[in-house]
């Protein structure tokens, strides 16, 4: 690389750039500018602080920083065969994806695990391949929507308000703002006859809901889906996921305007409908692809799932952990829990137990309007 | 009175002299002042200096991600300027505040006078009013730029991250009463997170990245001996592999350095000169900071943990 002159080390670093890229690492032409600057500033003549100063500017968060050595190591065998730099990189990358050889390989396969494709993964215990039914949703009988519609706007009045320590000018007596007391009184001579005061902003929390859509859930889960729908309208913030043995985003699908719409987006994507049921792995899944949608402090966390796992209840349990110190709260809603005789003894109920704060039943909607009186 | 300082600021690179010749002599100034920094982190720092942008260090607590900052003003004989974020903390107590009382004083003893209205308006909201909070000192810097550490950035909220934005990219700071307010010396700015939540990517983009990991057995030995300088050869490899024993452990908060060099110090001044069962149980406390914890160092057996690191 040393010997070639500036322009192909430009080169070769931009290549890098798009294939860090490519293959899971954020970021656009901001980066690839930082990753330039940074290697005129400690040359090329160390490859070892070459790869610090590739890997300073280019990653952002432990989990590209783990990435990064790999994909730059993929890169440079990779470099060593194509003898000549060109676009015709990229698409080796492409291609290779299919087949999974290099561990780089594997890592682009895992990173596309949150795309609504699916994939015949070979998972022990549960199901073996995903059902891919496409559920028709356009027939569910809506006359429950009004009442449900109601009771989000009920929960929305306990939830979705949290007064934050950060305070603002208002009106009601309270500390007073001088800053704001000053200015108004600037009129008056400085004497402060109108006092401003600063009251508690009032801010919205943000809602994650965890949608179990596995064979035992059936006669719940669409039930469960017109819930998570009316519940999207009233809070900042609503993320959705389906998951059975993996996990699928569809907070894009349920952002439509109307709830039918929304449904049959839905029945298009298929998410493993009625698959076996793999709790933790979905929560890793999560945790590891989507955390920066669990803010801390602000996120409520709903599972809603009758926690029969097939799954090593330690790995719920972890990542339930992981969770819970992260997010303001853990609701568990189990629909089971309206069973007279229901205990929550199955492997993986009893792990994710310790790390729930609200634990409630959701068979019904009158069980979902108890709800509203814990939160 | 000058009440806009709009004066050029010091472009990146181009001011004048580079504080360090290449990554190597920094990785060595770090050692002189007591920091055993890997290539890597010296690496980043070096980058954050060189090209003035910001260096966000993430890693569990413990591992000297604040020490960072320290040394490196040190190293550059320059003013430290530390915020230390919490939650709730607003652009009052982060970048400015008025000096309320003696404005309403000034405007107590100025009512007498001729002056209008706009020129009283121009004098109460001049610098001799503003208090100055960490960040506003970070751009004001007279003579040199200072090392701006915000640390813990992840106990802000997101407004306060929003906020940084403005100043992190231009180095510029708007106070709506003064206009806006240009450094004149680029600060080096450390930013550090526990990763209790995720940062923006806005705010990430304008960072470099680096992460701080447990370090190896031999760079712990090395950073105890740098640290506790009279401690015994023995002693100091005794204590460092006790501790990675410990790390093994599937523990709530596993000890980090700092753990180390505290536990090293009670060991020594307790005059032992080789650790043993009982050294340790006494000493558990500088180790790991909770029952449940400590109970899972007894129930995998002390001994046990020692004979691991013959």
């Amino acid at each position: 690389m040393d010997q070639k002159p500036a322009e192909y080390l430009t080169q070769s670093v931009v290549e890098l750039c798009r294939f860090t890229r490519s293959n899971g690492l954020s970021g656009g032409l901001h980066r690839s500018l930082a990753a330039l600057r940074a290697v005129k500033a400690v040359g090329t003549s160390d490859r070892e602080s070459l790869r610090f100063a590739l890997r300073a500017a280019l990653c952002s968060s432990k989990a590209e920083w783990d990435l990064f050595d790999e994909l730059f190591k993929a890169f440079e065998e990779q470099s060593q065969h194509t003898s000549k730099p060109g676009s015709g990189k990229q698409k080796t990358i492409v291609e290779g994806s299919g087949q999974r050889e290099t561990p780089s390989q594997y890592l682009i396969g895992h990173d596309a695990g949150d795309e609504p494709e699916p994939e015949g993964k070979t998972a022990a215990g549960a199901s073996v391949r995903e059902r891919l039914v496409t559920v028709d949703f356009s027939h569910i009988p809506q006359n429950d929507l009004l009442r449900l519609e109601e009771l989000s706007l009920r929960l929305l009045r306990q939830m979705s308000l949290r007064l934050s320590r950060r305070l603002e000018s208002g009106h009601r007596p309270g500390p007073i703002d001088l800053r704001r007391t000053i200015r108004r009184n600037l009129a008056h001579g400085g004497e402060p006859i109108v006092l401003a005061f600063r009251n508690k902003k009032p801010q919205k929390n943000r809602l994650l809901i965890f949608l179990d859509v596995s064979g035992s859930m059936n006669a719940y889960s669409v039930f469960l889906l017109k819930f998570a729908y009316a519940l999207q309208k009233h809070f900042r913030h609503v993320d959705t996921f389906l998951f059975s043995t993996s996990l699928v985003e569809i907070s894009d699908a349920l952002r439509a305007r109307r709830l039918s719409d929304a449904l049959v987006k839905l029945s298009q994507l298929a998410a493993g409908w009625s698959a076996g049921t793999k709790i933790g792995a979905s929560l890793r899944e999560l945790n590891r692809l989507h955390s920066r949608k669990l803010q801390a402090g602000s996120t409520i966390f709903m599972i809603l799932s009758d926690g029969w796992d097939t799954g090593a209840p330690e790995v719920l349990a972890a990542e339930l952990k992981a969770i819970h110190r992260r997010v303001r709260r853990v609701i568990w809603l189990n629909p089971l829990l309206g069973l007279a005789d229901y205990e929550p003894v199955t492997r993986g109920m009893s792990a994710a137990l310790p790390y729930i704060d609200v634990f409630a039943p959701a068979h019904n909607l009158v069980s979902l309007l108890a709800l509203e009186k814990q939160l | 009175m000058d009440l806009k300082r709009d004066r050029d600021a010091t472009s990146p690179g181009s001011a004048g002299r580079q504080p360090f010749k290449d990554v190597d002599a920094l990785a060595q100034g770090f050692e002189r002042l007591n920091y055993v920094a890997d290539r890597a982190l010296a690496t980043a720092v070096f980058l954050a200096v060189q090209l003035r942008k910001p260096l966000l260090i993430e890693g569990h607590a413990g591992l000297g991600k604040t020490e960072v900052a320290k040394v490196l003003a040190s190293l550059l004989e320059t003013a430290l300027i530390r915020l230390q974020c919490y939650e709730g903390l607003d652009v009052n107590s982060a970048v400015y505040e008025w000096n309320y009382q003696k404005q309403l004083l000034a405007i107590k003893i100025e009512e007498k006078s001729d002056l209008t209205v706009e020129e009283k308006e121009r004098h109460i909201f001049s610098k001799e009013f503003l208090l100055e909070r960490p960040l506003l000192q970070s751009i004001l810097g007279e003579a040199a730029s200072p090392v701006l550490l915000i640390d813990e950035i992840d106990r802000a909220d997101e407004a306060f991250e929003a906020f940084l934005l403005e100043l992190l990219s231009d180095f510029q700071i708007t106070v709506p009463e003064m206009g806006t307010i240009k450094a004149r010396h680029i600060p080096y700015v450390i930013l550090t997170s526990n990763r209790t939540r995720e940062l923006s990517d806005a705010l990430k983009r304008r960072c470099f990245y680096h992460w701080i990991d447990y370090p190896s057995l031999e760079k712990e030995i090395k950073i105890v001996s740098t640290r506790l300088p009279g401690m015994e050869a023995d002693l100091r490899s005794d204590v460092v592999r006790f501790v990675h024993a410990v790390r093994q452990l599937d523990l709530g908060k596993p000890p980090g350095v700092s753990e180390t060099l505290d536990s090293g110090q009670a060991v020594m001044s307790l005059g032992k000169h080789r650790l043993d069962e009982e050294i340790i149980e006494v000493t558990l406390g500088c180790l790991v900071k909770s029952m449940e914890d400590g109970q899972k160092i007894r129930d995998a057996g002390i001994g046990k943990l020692l004979g691991n690191t013959e």
